[in-house]
């Protein structure tokens, strides 16, 4: 090891001045030009054909110039709203659920008990798998006529729609987020683990003797010392279930009527189904600018201190 | 902590609780895929059965309907993670390496990327693609894809990156090497393992994403789960080849995760917690 020792992050290849600031640049440059090119290029080619007709089984060019006719359309249709209401309803309160659970699976996954590592090794396995993969795991047990879903809410004696929890617009949305909870959960669940790992037992131990009871020591102690992860955790959930698509892909494609319809989802409808290009071109940008703005306040109040 | 007995009694059963939950559907999904078909729907689900992997064989080997399209997820998902890091590893490497302006924003904006709807994307690139002659094409997969692998490698190669301590390339730099030789001869052996982990978790990404083939392979080079999607067109679903193509398809992920236990934490968090 050499006499001198340079700790900071700074330390800049031995390059001249002018070099030393043009190479991070020549390094990064590949990869944003690749991202810009496969990113910008969509959006704009859909900003440009959200102002014409454009139905791609009548013609493979824009029929015409409309204006902002493809927007009046799609904020008049009542698909859109309901959409974002089933999208924000299944975000807001599946990444609630995910977090509380995985926290509280966290706090068991600290206790020493025999065979703990293999099930923490075990408990990531659902969010390992593709979510169109558990859309089809999903579709199985939840199957009317011989899902081991229904039959065990027989079992303990309550109702299950004659159609099947897929099939009847008053459970098909919850269905869907059900599949999701039960994938990232565990997500949840080994992420704050490994943030409660962070907590000194000292602490805790201290503010035990002194009488803190489990709750206050969660909300003073705990939680403020994995303010990241939790930040991280909820941030990322939510911005997923967000976009949630495959599992509604698979198990109701937005049904039954458009009971379970979310943003995503509704746009494939409208774009590769109904091959309504304009219309789908206006809805993406309405649901760009809405994206943007949640991953804005990500980075603003979430993400700012992890980078 | 001291736990008393009747505790402990309760823990062990909370952890056996978590189990059947979360891998409890799994297994139920590996036995359908074993199942003979008669008991596959059951009314009363059935959990003795003489295994038979029929299904699989049927899949796989004769006829063999999903069998191309278990090579084309590997072509998929491997082109995808190849193709990435000649633009990643650089640009993880500067992030990590250097302080100039606009360094947090970038990293914001890559990971920006990672919440993106995909969805928005979809019909632009199935349009383009068509008018190209590029749907149906492992390229045309291979090249989207590129918008979650490589924010997803450069955020994760930065962390493994960031590790490597410095103080290697300054005193190899005061020995009077240059940046190549530097970077060749230290950095990069050391990152190795780093570079592995970071492809094999990409690999999972990739491998799990059906937005990007739903819409543009075709039949010659669809990946297994959009095969298998297939499956529920046709008349007369078998629902136990879709066990044994969905089973397929989950191994791979599941056996990456067992493989890179310590590391899961910092996989599923793109580097951000050690774990």
């Amino acid at each position: 090891m050499s006499a001198v020792v340079l700790q900071s992050r700074e330390y800049d290849p031995p390059l001249r001045k002018k070099k030393r600031q043009l190479l991070p640049l020549l390094l990064i440059a590949p990869s944003v030009l690749l991202l810009i090119v496969l990113v910008a290029f969509p959006l704009v080619f859909s900003l440009r054909n959200s102002f014409y007709f454009w139905n791609l089984q009548m013609s493979p060019q824009p029929m015409g110039f409309i204006g902002l006719g493809n927007y009046r359309a799609a904020v008049a249709q009542s698909d859109f709203f309901e959409a974002l209401r089933h999208t924000l309803e299944i975000a807001l309160l599946g990444t609630a659920i995910e977090v509380a659970a995985g926290l509280a699976i966290a706090h068991l996954l600290v206790v020493r008990l025999v065979g703990i590592d293999l099930c923490r090794a075990l408990l990531i396995m659902p969010t390992t798998i593709a979510p169109i993969v558990t859309g089809f795991l999903f579709r199985y047990m939840y199957d009317a006529q011989g899902g081991i879903i229904p039959w065990l809410i027989r079992l303990v004696h309550l109702p299950v729609p004659p159609q099947g929890l897929l099939g009847n617009d008053q459970t098909a949305l919850w269905a869907v987020l059900f599949a999701d909870i039960w994938q990232w959960t565990p997500f949840c669940a080994i992420v704050l683990y490994a943030g409660l790992l962070s907590v000194p037992d000292e602490i805790v131990e201290a503010a035990r003797i002194d009488g803190a009871n489990g709750w206050t020591i969660l909300g003073r102690i705990t939680l403020p010392m994995i303010r990241k992860p939790m930040a991280f955790v909820a941030a990322l959930r939510l911005m997923q279930i967000f976009n949630l698509f495959d599992l509604v892909l698979v198990l109701t494609r937005g049904g039954p009527g458009s009971a379970s319809r979310t943003l995503s989802y509704n746009l494939y409808q409208q774009g590769l189904v109904d091959f309504n290009i304009g219309l789908s071109s206006a809805s993406t940008w309405m649901i760009v600018i809405l994206v943007n703005i949640l991953i804005a306040l990500f980075a603003i109040f979430a993400f700012r201190d992890i980078v | 902590m001291r736990l008393g007995t009747g505790r402990r009694v309760l823990l062990y059963l909370a952890l056996l609780l978590l189990m059947v939950i979360f891998i409890g559907p799994i297994l139920w999904f590996i036995l359908l895929a074993i199942k003979p078909p008669d008991v596959a729907f059951a009314q009363r689900p059935v959990l003795f059965f003489q295994p038979s992997w029929s299904a699989f064989h049927e899949i796989f080997i004769n006829p063999g309907t999903n069998a191309r399209q278990l090579v084309n997820s590997i072509i998929v998902a491997g082109g995808a993670v190849a193709l990435n890091l000649p633009f990643s590893v650089p640009a993880a490497y500067a992030i990590s390496r250097f302080t100039f302006r606009g360094r947090k924003n970038l990293m914001l904006w890559y990971l920006g990327l990672l919440m993106a709807p995909p969805v928005a994307f979809l019909i632009p690139y199935f349009i383009v693609a068509t008018a190209v002659g590029l749907t149906g094409t492992y390229l045309a997969m291979i090249l989207v894809l590129q918008t979650i692998v490589v924010p997803f490698s450069v955020w994760l190669l930065k962390s493994f990156f960031d590790d490597i301590p410095i103080d290697l390339e300054a005193s190899a730099a005061l020995d009077g090497a240059r940046l190549p030789a530097i970077l060749w001869h230290i950095t990069l052996p050391l990152a190795a393992p780093g570079l592995v982990v970071t492809a094999m978790f990409a690999f999972v990404f990739a491998w799990n994403n059906a937005a990007f083939p739903l819409v543009l392979s075709d039949q010659d080079t669809a990946t297994l789960p959009i095969g298998t999607l297939g499956y529920f067109g046709t008349a007369g679903v078998s629902w136990n080849d879709i066990g044994a193509a969905a089973v397929a398809a989950m191994l791979p992920p599941m056996l990456i995760f067992l493989i890179m236990g310590r590391y899961v934490v910092r996989g599923l968090t793109f580097g951000s917690l050690k774990g």
